[in-house]
């Protein structure tokens, strides 16, 4: 009677070892070669001096890190990445949540304005940056002529970072709000019943019960778009001409990256910047991760 | 009593108004740039850059910079290779991230955490790092300008694995005793009762990666430079570089390459909309 | 379970499959690119028709890879005469400059470079130090249409190392100032003459600029040093770069002289940088914001194709100092890559787009002056609502667009610099020295 369940016990962990390995294997595999071999290759590469074309790579120790962190466009680069992070992240959570929050009452239209608030969502990165730019142009841009100014918005080292983090909300405000939108469907009704017998005003409620009910969605949000905001490119890419007196004030580390890579073909300094990138992106990580545990509440 | 419920109700009205006012002005700030984009693609260069008379639309709808950048490119080659891209994307994305999500999610296993770790540190990484080796390796292969090149770094997919992983963990447990009582062996209750029951997260996931292949413009850019296998994405970057500043030309190449995914999204708006939805897990 | 099994062996095959289809002969690449090093030419030539299983070239197509969408239709046309004779198909892809130079240095690290493309003396050096470009010696020796002695020597020695040959030249060209009449017509000034100075042309760009009305009398984009400032560098008699290439002349007192002098351009006669970058020069000419340019001959097409321009413009030769005028001239050329699955069609291309006919005509239809000798007049009449004799009469007194190895790395900082004075973030005899510095560090390590 007892050896039974044991054997079968035994069995069952084998044939759940061997299915859940069998499972595993294409995307382990998969992640071995195209992710975790990467990374170390990475790190490797970030060790060398790189010839032309990629070839014959030779050993130089720190070197690489050394003039990097010596180098203003690099320091630079880290600067305008952070900043980018810092502008785009809070604003376009607040903005979202904001419309989540409207977008959850009974409100006409609703379906109206959720589809045309997600379109940025669906369009090329590409075709957005090439809109705005045109947007955005001095002379005969539209944002210019309806103000009436005449604001170098992407040419003016001061606000060119600003006006690429305009796009950046503009681009990400739907998908936020969706997120959050789905997290508010599940807030139970009667929290908020509650809240009213006690007499609290709808400010009341949305920072004492709506907040806190939804902070792992928020903090999902604010983990996933920090390291997503921190890889900006494709924007800074289609805006950004190299004569651009701008451009030492918007490029991103991403960019840096691109154009050592893969313009100059200097990847050893290329890998360099991308581990930078990759350090930065653990601090963030580690520092939300730690503070999460202040204010997200699991049920 | 009665005039306090007047008051709350009068005090809705105007709160919705608000509402109102405020989602129709992010509306149009949403709607802008594109009805910008499809005005400007139908005016000339002149009148696109002419500051004095400024028209908003185009006096004259003329289709002169379709016909520049459909002579130029070949739009059906672009979308013929994008939706390529899309398919061989998702179709990996879900076979294989589907299969790993329900050995982490509902099978224990040795080593399963490890598996799992390699799957955190994939998501934590930016995904920068793993361009030049992928590269490397792509070319190594002979494989630069082929569709395998371009589909190379969605043949696994960390996300979608850890994505479908939170379905497959939030089905309930008493499916695979029923299963089990039935005769089924893993392989049968995954495939027969689990998968399909995770089907709508595994549209999200094909949705999700759909649109990130569409966007993709750094790994195509690099690993098929040749025209034969252009993604659209990168051919508006280099259409930029081509027409510089003739903005009606450059416009209309954005609408062609825009167009048919905003056709898609209206029509499987639900899809899109709950498909995102899930992306955000349930946690 | 077998239903899954099957399907994703299904997926794994069309990819396979797929994959092959985009590379097809990828094993035959080495060894025809070995054999068309050796030299046996027709070794390679008939290797290469053997895998089409046909007589070389016909029906084949050509990539071919340029960077300039104004040459595309005319070269186009003279590719299709080509195609006529031979039975090869030529395809040109336009790249934008600076995505060209990305997509080749890709193309090359991965061993998939287009048949047949254009090279820039700022690149050809690495390119063919490196083995990436077809050698062309002996399929010239053998050849009895290509003559290296009709092609200026100067651009012919640019696409050449250690004595072999690997590039045969496309074009020539020189640099003379574009202007708008009407801007000249409304500030009541006299249209250039052949005799200006650059004393005369900086007092003409002043009166010609109206900050007021936000028009100007000049543009030179910071990042055009070819038909922009090095043409003043050597006027006033300084040199970018030494003749053995090994120190950089950009802290010679004449250079900062004559740097100076482009300062002053900049800030008294030029719109901000702002509108320079976001409109380019040839956008703030065609706006009639701006009314005069230096522009290289290669930017005919893109004029004569605009009303505007047709109904505005003209051309004048260069200003002088103390009477030396100076136009930096380069050439571009046809080159075929090393390993190239087609270098026999390669070739026949390259040699055709060599001969005279093919220059001849190049020059007529306005893409380009050729390199051939004797073909100027042809691109001199090929457009007469605008002076081209000037672009003639620039060839004078030419010196090479300043190269070395690493053109690239250096010219990249210099540019930056550039772009911080005209920013006026930086003042020019300081960039002056900064960049001689750094170019001095860049030519050191070439060596």
């Amino acid at each position: 009677m007892q050896r039974k369940p044991i054997s079968y016990r035994r069995q069952r962990r084998r044939s759940e070892f061997l299915w859940g390995w069998a499972f595993l294997l294409p995307t382990v595999v998969g992640l071995i070669i195209l992710n975790i071999y990467p990374i170390f290759y990475t790190i490797y590469l970030s060790f060398h001096k790189s010839g032309d074309f990629g070839r014959n790579n030779i050993f130089v120790g720190f070197q690489n890190y050394a003039k990097a962190l010596k180098d203003m466009q690099i320091l630079k680069a880290m600067r305008n990445s952070l900043l980018y992070m810092l502008m785009e992240v809070p604003i376009s959570v607040a903005l979202s949540l904001v419309l989540a929050a409207l977008m959850n009452q009974k409100i006409r239209f609703r379906t109206v304005y959720r589809t045309i608030i997600f379109l940025p969502m669906v369009a090329a990165p590409a075709a957005v940056a090439m809109v705005w730019r045109w947007l955005f142009n001095t002379e005969f841009g539209l944002i210019n002529h309806i103000l009436g100014k005449k604001i170098s918005w992407i040419s003016d080292p001061k606000i060119s970072l600003v006006s690429i983090a305009i796009i950046g909300i503009w681009s990400i405000l739907g998908y936020n709000m969706i997120l959050f939108l789905a997290a508010l469907q599940e807030v139970p009704n009667d929290y908020y019943e509650a809240a009213e017998l006690d007499g609290a005003g709808k400010a009341v409620q949305f920072f004492r019960i709506t907040l806190p009910l939804i902070s792992p969605m928020i903090y999902f949000v604010l983990v996933t778009r920090v390291i997503a905001a921190l890889q900006v490119f494709d924007t800074i890419y289609m805006m950004m001409d190299r004569t651009n007196p701008a451009l030492q004030d918007t490029q991103s580390l991403v960019f840096l990256f691109y154009r050592y890579s893969f313009v100059e073909n200097n990847r050893g300094y290329g890998s360099t910047i991308v581990v930078l990138l990759l350090l930065i992106t653990l601090i963030f990580t580690v520092l939300q991760n730690y503070g999460q545990k202040k204010w997200v509440i699991y049920d | 009593m009665s005039g306090h419920k007047m008051n709350r109700k009068k005090g809705t009205i105007g709160k919705l108004a608000t509402s109102h006012i405020f989602l129709i002005l992010v509306s149009i700030t949403m709607l802008v740039p594109f009805l910008w984009m499809l005005f400007t693609a139908f005016k000339s260069n002149t009148e696109a850059t002419s500051m004095n008379p400024f028209y908003i639309l185009p006096r004259e709808w003329r289709p002169d910079a379709f016909v520049t950048v459909l002579g130029n490119y070949d739009f059906g080659r672009l979308y013929l290779n994008t939706i390529l891209l899309i398919i061989f994307r998702v179709l990996c994305a879900v076979l294989t991230a589907t299969m790993a999500a329900y050995a982490l999610g509902r099978l224990n296993f040795f080593g399963k955490n490890l598996a799992f770790g390699l799957v955190l540190l994939q998501m934590m990484v930016p995904s920068q790092i793993f361009v030049i080796p992928q590269y490397v390796m792509v070319s190594k292969m002979g494989m630069t300008n082929t569709l395998f090149g371009l589909v190379f770094p969605g043949l696994v997919t960390a996300f979608g694995t850890f994505l479908l992983r939170q379905a497959y963990m939030s089905l309930p447990r008493d499916l695979e005793e029923a299963a089990k009582l039935d005769g089924c062996n893993i392989g049968q209750t995954f495939f027969y009762i689990m998968a399909p029951l995770t089907k709508s997260s595994m549209v999200a996931l094909g949705i999700f990666t759909a649109l990130f292949a569409y966007k993709d413009l750094m790994w195509p850019m690099i690993v098929a430079p040749a025209k034969e296998w252009s993604t659209l994405a990168p051919a508006l970057a280099k259409m930029q570089g081509q027409f510089t500043t003739k903005y009606p030309e450059l416009m209309a190449a954005s609408l062609l390459a825009c167009v048919p995914m905003i056709v898609i999204y209206l029509i499987f708006q639900k899809q899109f909309i709950q498909g995102i939805a899930t992306t955000g897990g349930k946690l | 379970m077998k239903k899954l099994i099957s399907l994703s062996l299904i997926a794994a095959m069309g990819l396979s499959l797929a994959a092959c289809g985009g590379n097809s002969g990828n094993n035959e690449t080495k060894k025809t690119s070995e054999a068309a090093g050796s030299s046996v030419a027709s070794e390679a030539g008939s290797e290469a028709s053997e895998k089409k299983g046909g007589e070389a070239g016909s029906g084949t197509t050509l990539a071919v890879g340029i960077w300039d969408e104004n040459q595309r239709a005319g070269l186009q046309e003279i590719m299709d005469d080509f195609t006529a004779e031979s039975g090869i198909k030529a395809e040109i892809q336009v790249v934008d400059w600076a995505n060209y130079w990305t997509q080749l240095a890709a193309g090359a690290s991965g061993g998939e470079l287009p048949d047949v493309f254009w090279m820039h003396s700022n690149e050809s050096q690495r390119y063919m130090d490196n083995g990436m470009l077809m050698d062309l010696t002996d399929r010239i020796e053998k050849s009895d249409k290509i003559d290296l002695s009709k092609y200026p020597e100067d651009i012919v020695k640019l696409y050449q190392l250690e004595g072999k040959q690997y590039a045969i030249p496309k074009d020539i060209d020189t640099i003379a100032v574009w202007y708008n009449k009407a801007m000249f017509d409304a500030a009541g000034v006299e249209y250039p003459k052949p005799d200006w100075t650059w004393d005369d042309f900086y007092e003409i760009a002043v009166k010609l600029t109206d900050k007021e009305k936000e028009t100007y009398g000049l543009v030179i984009a910071p990042d055009n040093n070819q038909a922009g400032y090095y043409n003043v560098i050597y006027d006033y008699g300084g040199y970018v770069i030494s003749d053995d290439k090994k120190t950089s002349g950009m802290d010679d007192p004449k250079t900062i002289e004559a740097m100076k002098f482009v300062d002053k351009l900049v800030k008294d006669t030029m719109p901000p940088l702002q509108l320079i970058t976001e409109n380019k020069e040839d956008g703030l000419l065609l706006n009639g914001k701006v009314a005069m340019a230096p522009q290289g001959s290669w930017m005919l097409p893109a004029y004569k194709g605009n009303d505007f321009a047709v109904e505005n413009f003209d051309i004048q030769v260069l200003p002088n100092y103390n009477g030396k005028r100076v136009s930096i001239y380069n050439g571009i050329s046809w080159t075929a890559a090393a390993n190239t699955t087609k270098p026999e069609e390669a070739w026949q291309l390259i040699e055709y787009m060599g001969t005279k006919e093919a220059q001849q005509k190049q020059a007529e239809l306005g893409v380009t002056m050729s390199a051939y000798e004797n073909t100027s007049d042809a691109f001199v009449n090929s457009f007469d609502k605008f002076n081209l004799n000037a672009y003639l009469d620039m060839m004078n007194d030419m010196v090479i667009r300043p190269y070395s190895r690493d053109t690239v790395t250096w010219e990249g900082k210099f540019i930056e610099h550039m772009t911080s004075v005209w920013g006026g973030t930086e003042e020019m005899e300081e960039a002056c020295k900064a960049i001689a510095a750094e170019m001095n560090d860049t030519l050191a390590a070439e060596n």
